[in-house]
């Protein structure tokens, strides 16, 4: 089981997903700029480039955001996450063409270092429709690049689990910058409402998905606040309430556990992946182990420790079978804490 | 196992059949949906401007340098503007040679009829003082016109596009280097007409314009044509932001 787990470094369903991805990104570009000087002869070829990586990386960035609220909804897209932090670091790499490619062609060969031009060269900070909007762009452009400088595991453990989804958060302040940023920048001068349309229906899209994922957990959240009885037990369901194999997620004074069902026992350990907050409670027994959705890491059930070699640790919960009911202490035990499993 | 109890292991060679074939039709879906994006983005831009700049293509030039306030080199009866590499102007290449013939290699820039030279530094050779007076000028009149401050280098063709608010930084910068600035309008016949933007007295006013680049203005002045270029002269102080 270790061997499966001690693999998370390169693997064909990575690769696979690489190579899917670098191929359409391949095709966007190639239609861009191809068809694009075909179709407009006197463009040149440094705009069709500053215009064909731009564009690419807002769609990638637009993707990238649809993908977590679309799992949420559908886990059977899964595959689609997985390798999602090369997909991010792929699309900072497009902002990044496009942001140099801009600063050599406008801001270079000046009397002004290109980065100070950026900032000064239009003075117009009072006005809306003659905002600077290339600053929004550096600004945004250095937020993907501090994503995508941490984006790999060791930062993730030394940065610590929160502040690296803090930090990964700010992908929502560059999306809102980028789209100021075309909004006004290029939307003022281009006069097609094609363009305005597709870039309000990528919002629709990015916004509505985060809206109905979240009001879906809302509901789950909200439905499952059970009362606690007199020993401190909380009966959350019936034992053929959970699949085996599987687990029921339910909420206890705020905090979301993962109750699973296997072996003819029950267990209950905290919902959130210690590797990026993955959902456990969606994730499946595998080899004995609790194996996250997400990534797959595993965790014994019975104490929420990773098998060895590995060392990461979930809190644990007091659990017991009653009847036929599954009651849970609420009170979680220290990470990686065993608890004797209820039988059935 | 019924299909929506498969679980996908990313690090398991092979994804459960279900997964597998909805992965592949997401995937399928995506690209189809990408190259839709990108092909209505390449047919919703706007036309790029017929201008030129023949990148590569090292021409000679002659005929007699008219060096203020918009360096010059007149050739017959047309006159090219001169600019020097990047974003500078070329005052400094053609100092002390006004009314001289000279010699230079360069590379053509043009759009509608407009010409400009990018000069290679160093190139300007003195060939003579010229025997005619190059410069009459005839005076148009005032007039109030509504268009944009553009700079002329970029505007004739070095860029594409290469004016209105994307090109404002740019632009700006530009001016700020020497490139002249140029005020585009357009007359009654829709036609676009460049015109050399000078102060009230006729010199050059490359500093006191640059917060005014690439937006809608209306600039009331004195228009003048010497040869086949026209000049604006107006107090910056007196130019009108457009909404
Ligand atoms: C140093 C940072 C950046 C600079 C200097 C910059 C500059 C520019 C400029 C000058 C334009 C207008 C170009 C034109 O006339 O078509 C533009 C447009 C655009 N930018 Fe940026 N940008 C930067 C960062 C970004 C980032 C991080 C993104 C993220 C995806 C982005 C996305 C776009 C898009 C989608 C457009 C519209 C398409 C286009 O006109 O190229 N930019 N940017
Ligand atoms: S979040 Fe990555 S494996 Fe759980």
């Amino acid at each position: 089981m270790s061997q499966a787990y001690a693999s998370v470094g390169w693997n064909r369903q990575k690769k696979l997903y690489d190579l899917v991805m670098l191929a359409s990104v391949s095709v966007y570009l190639a239609l861009f700029v191809g068809i694009g000087a075909i179709v407009h002869p006197n463009a040149t070829v440094e705009t069709l480039l500053i215009r064909g990586f731009g564009t690419g990386a807002l769609l990638m960035l637009h993707v990238i955001l649809s993908i977590g609220p679309l799992c949420r909804l559908a886990p059977r897209l899964l595959p689609l996450l997985y390798n999602r932090r090369h997909f991010g670091v792929a699309m900072f790499l497009m902002a990044l063409a496009h942001g140099a490619f801009s600063l050599v062609q406008f801001h270079a060969l000046g009397d002004l270092n290109p980065l100070v031009s950026v900032l000064v060269s239009n003075t117009r900070y009072d006005s809306l429709s003659n905002f600077p909007f290339q600053p929004l762009g550096l600004i945004a452009l250095l937020i993907l690049f501090l994503m995508a400088a941490t984006s790999h595991d060791f930062w993730l453990a030394n940065l610590t689990a929160p502040v690296w989804k803090r930090l990964h958060m700010l992908v929502y302040v560059a999306y809102g910058l980028i789209v100021a940023h075309v909004v006004l920048g290029v939307l003022q001068a281009e006069t097609n409402r094609l363009l305005v349309m597709i870039l309000g229906t990528g919002m629709v899209v990015v916004l509505g998905l985060h809206l109905i994922a979240g009001w879906r957990e809302r509901k789950l959240d909200g439905t499952a606040d059970l009362p606690i009885s007199a020993n401190g037990f909380v009966d959350v369901c019936g034992v053929e309430d959970i699949e085996a194999n599987c687990a029921k997620v339910v909420t206890l004074t705020g905090e979301r556990v993962a109750v699973f069902k296997y072996d003819g026992k029950v267990s209950a350990l905290s919902n959130v992946c210690q590797h990026q907050n993955g959902p456990l409670g969606e994730g499946r027994i595998i080899d004995g182990c609790v194996t996250c959705p997400w990534h797959g890491y595993q965790y014994l059930p019975d104490s929420g420790a990773s098998p060895p070699p590995f060392a990461e640790k979930v809190p644990t919960f007091n659990v017991k079978v009653v009847n036929g009911r599954v009651l849970i202490d609420p009170k979680p035990n220290a990470p990686g804490t065993r608890i004797e499993p209820a039988k059935i | 196992m019924p299909n929506n109890h498969e679980f996908y292991v990313g690090y398991l060679p092979k994804a459960p059949s279900g997964i597998a074939a909805l992965a592949k039709r997401s995937v399928i879906g995506l690209v189809l949906l990408t190259m839709a994006v990108a092909l209505v983005l390449v047919f919703g831009q706007q036309r790029f401007a017929v201008s030129f700049f023949e990148f590569g293509k090292v021409q000679e030039f002659q005929g007699v340098v008219r060096e203020w306030p918009i360096p010059l080199l007149i050739s017959g009866s047309t006159g090219m503007a001169l600019v020097a590499e990047g974003k500078h102007g070329a005052s400094s290449l053609v100092a002390g040679l006004e009314g001289h013939s000279v010699k230079l290699s360069g590379t053509l820039i043009h759009r509608d009829g407009s010409e400009m030279i990018e000069v290679i530094e160093g190139s300007v050779q003195f060939l003579g003082k010229a025997d005619r007076e190059v410069s009459t000028i005839e005076d148009l009149g005032t007039h109030s016109l509504a268009g944009e401050i553009v700079d002329s280098k970029c505007y004739l063709g070095v860029m594409n596009p290469g004016h209105t608010k994307p090109h404002r930084e740019c632009a700006s910068l530009c001016i700020r280097g020497g490139i002249p600035p140029m005020f585009v309008v357009r007359d009654k016949s829709n036609r676009r007409v460049n015109l050399w933007l000078l102060s009230e007295k006729g010199e050059p006013v490359n500093q006191q314009v640059l917060d005014f680049v690439s937006e809608p203005l209306e600039i009331t002045g004195q228009v003048s044509r010497i040869s086949d270029q026209l000049y604006f002269r107006a107090a910056p102080a007196t130019y009108k932001r457009l909404p």
